[in-house]
């Protein structure tokens, strides 16, 4: 697929930007807080309705406006469409397609796919679990759009459900232990029914990522190093079976039931999940060395751009934030190879000097200087 | 200055009603023997709509929502229980949206009726905003003539 145009108002630090991608690599280039990754984060937006760095829609808004809009042109093998997303500080949110607005912000999902790497993304090894559900999380929103519903509804069911024993817990420190267990079976059902959609889903990505991203692996470190990523549920995957993982999800609950009432706290469920990084047997996130932790985040990126081109059947866009002058020459060289013009390539950068000349003959260069781009 | 009319809630369905009892629960022309559960007045107004119906209705008042700090206690559920135990009750309709609320809710009630009486559920692909309200008269016709029994 290939965005041929996008246009930002009051968008970040943008006013009034039209951009025309003339190339299937754009270089942007600019000193610091110019506004390359703002323009990124345009992209991602369109791709996946989320952003990696901002909380609330407030913050995208040109400081000073109440909307903010970001329109792009899209062209897929099955044709072009215009999209359109409009962000307010109220944080209520318009999407459109070909210039209808849609009833279901589902609907939008899916029609772009693109996969980012900034120098962030080692956090995604290093970080805390969170970072890694929230990885898995956007990738899954782009192959199944359904799946930003289901992901949604357990985050409802789980904030009610810690909001009914937050109650408990309060009522219960006093004279009388007020619980309604009937209706927190309810609660529990309703978490049990959707985490299991989450954690199947999860696994299923998983499945299909993993052997992608092992060989990749193997290929950079010149098959010195074994990846293994494994899912590590919260909630024991015995058989890709609803019924089944929705027992063991209730069994879990059984058995955590005087934790999570003491806690206040939903203690069981896919908000809790883990997934490993493993080189040659041992946890990269530990004692992985800076560079194998490097690989790993690369070979992960590339296992992503493979499977969302698998399962979609056109190669998605990819957006590299500062991160390839950061990588040494041979894994530069591995990601170059891959992405030679069949993936369309948004590259930020402060200096040009890092590139290969040949890269910059073939490449659309931009400058951005402090909310304007210049071509 | 012209006094407002006091509107209140039926007493048996909690519709709103200037009346103690309003005139769905009043009259004689519908069926008594069906009892349509929604969770807000405006959900009865959009039923009625759609010319469908022709049972009796009770009104939640709400949704089980704990963040909002409304649990059965806050709805009209005791005395829905009440009324279908006593009465001689063909069919229930849990009509609610299927929003996580909605859904807990209308598993909430179902369990506590399904001793008494049939008990069905109208039939909702995806929400799309979510409210009964904002269905049309079309679709809301056709979600309830596929109502399902409830599990
Ligand atoms: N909502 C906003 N309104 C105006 N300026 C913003 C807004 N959000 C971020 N900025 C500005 O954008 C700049 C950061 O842009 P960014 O794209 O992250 O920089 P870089 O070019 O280094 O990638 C900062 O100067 C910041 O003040
Ligand atoms: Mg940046
Ligand atoms: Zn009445």
């Amino acid at each position: 697929m290939y965005l041929k145009t996008l246009h930002l108002r009051q968008f970040r630090n943008y006013r009034e930007q039209q951009v025309d991608f003339l190339a299937p690599k754009t270089i942007l280039v600019g000193d610091n807080a110019q506004g390359k990754s703002n323009l990124l984060e345009a992209v991602e937006l369109l791709a996946t309705l989320r952003s990696h760095r901002a909380m609330r829609d407030r913050e995208l808004v040109l400081d000073g406006e109440t909307a903010g809009q970001i329109v792009a042109t899209l062209q897929r093998e099955t044709g072009i469409t215009d999209l359109g997303i409009t962000l307010r500080n109220t944080g209520r949110r318009t999407v459109a397609l070909n210039s209808e607005t849609l009833r279901r912000q589902l609907d939008f999902l899916g029609v772009m796919n693109a996969v980012q790497f900034s120098s962030l993304d080692l956090e995604l090894v290093r970080g805390g679990p969170g970072q890694r559900r929230n990885w898995i999380d956007t990738l899954l929103t782009q192959l199944e759009p359904i799946y930003a519903y289901i992901l949604q509804q357990y985050n409802t069911v789980l904030r009610q459900r810690n909001a009914l024993l937050r109650q408990q817990n309060a009522s219960s420190s006093g004279a009388e232990p007020q619980i309604d267990l009937a209706e927190l079976a309810v609660w529990d059902s309703q978490l049990a029914a959707i985490g299991a959609r989450v954690i199947r889903r999860r696994a299923r990505v998983l499945d299909r990522l993993a052997p992608l991203a092992q060989s990749w692996h193997q290929a950079i470190s010149n098959h010195t190093e074994l990846l293994d990523v494994k899912y590590a549920p919260n909630v024991p995957l015995e058989q890709d079976d609803s019924a089944v993982v929705q027992q063991a999800f209730l069994d879990k609950l059984g058995q955590r039931a005087i934790a999570e009432q003491h806690q206040g706290t939903t203690l069981v469920g896919p908000h809790r999940d883990e997934i490993e990084f493993i080189i040659n047997q041992t946890p990269a996130r530990q004692y992985g060395s800076q560079g194998q932790q490097r690989t790993l985040v690369l070979s992960i990126k590339l296992a992503e751009l493979k499977l969302i081109e698998l399962v979609i059947g056109e190669p998605p866009l990819l957006l590299l934030d500062d991160v390839l002058a950061e990588l040494d020459l041979n894994r530069q060289n591995k990601l170059l190879e891959t992405i030679q013009d069949r993936f369309q390539t948004l590259i930020t950068t402060t200096h040009l000097g890092a590139f290969d000349t040949q890269w910059l003959k073939s490449s659309q260069i931009l400058t951005v200087e402090s909310g304007h781009i210049k071509f | 200055m012209e006094a407002k009319q006091q509107v209140g809630l039926c007493s048996v369905c909690f519709h709103l009603s200037a009346d103690p009892v309003c005139e769905i629960c009043r009259s004689p022309s519908r069926d008594p023997d069906t009892v349509c559960v929604v969770a807000d007045s405006r959900d009865v107004i959009a039923l009625e709509k759609t010319r469908e119906y022709k049972g009796k209705y009770h009104v939640l008042g709400g949704l089980i929502s704990p963040m909002d700090g409304i649990g059965p206690d806050q709805l009209h559920i005791s005395p829905l229980v009440r009324r279908i135990s006593q009465q001689k009750i063909q069919e229930v309709i849990l009509a609610i949206s299927p929003s996580v609320e909605g859904d807990t809710t209308t598993l909430y009630v179902g369990q506590l009726l399904k001793p008494f009486t049939k008990v069905t559920r109208i039939a909702f692909g995806l929400p799309m905003g979510g409210d009964l309200e904002y269905a049309d008269e079309v679709t809301l016709a056709r979600a309830l003539e596929g109502r399902r029994e409830l599990e």
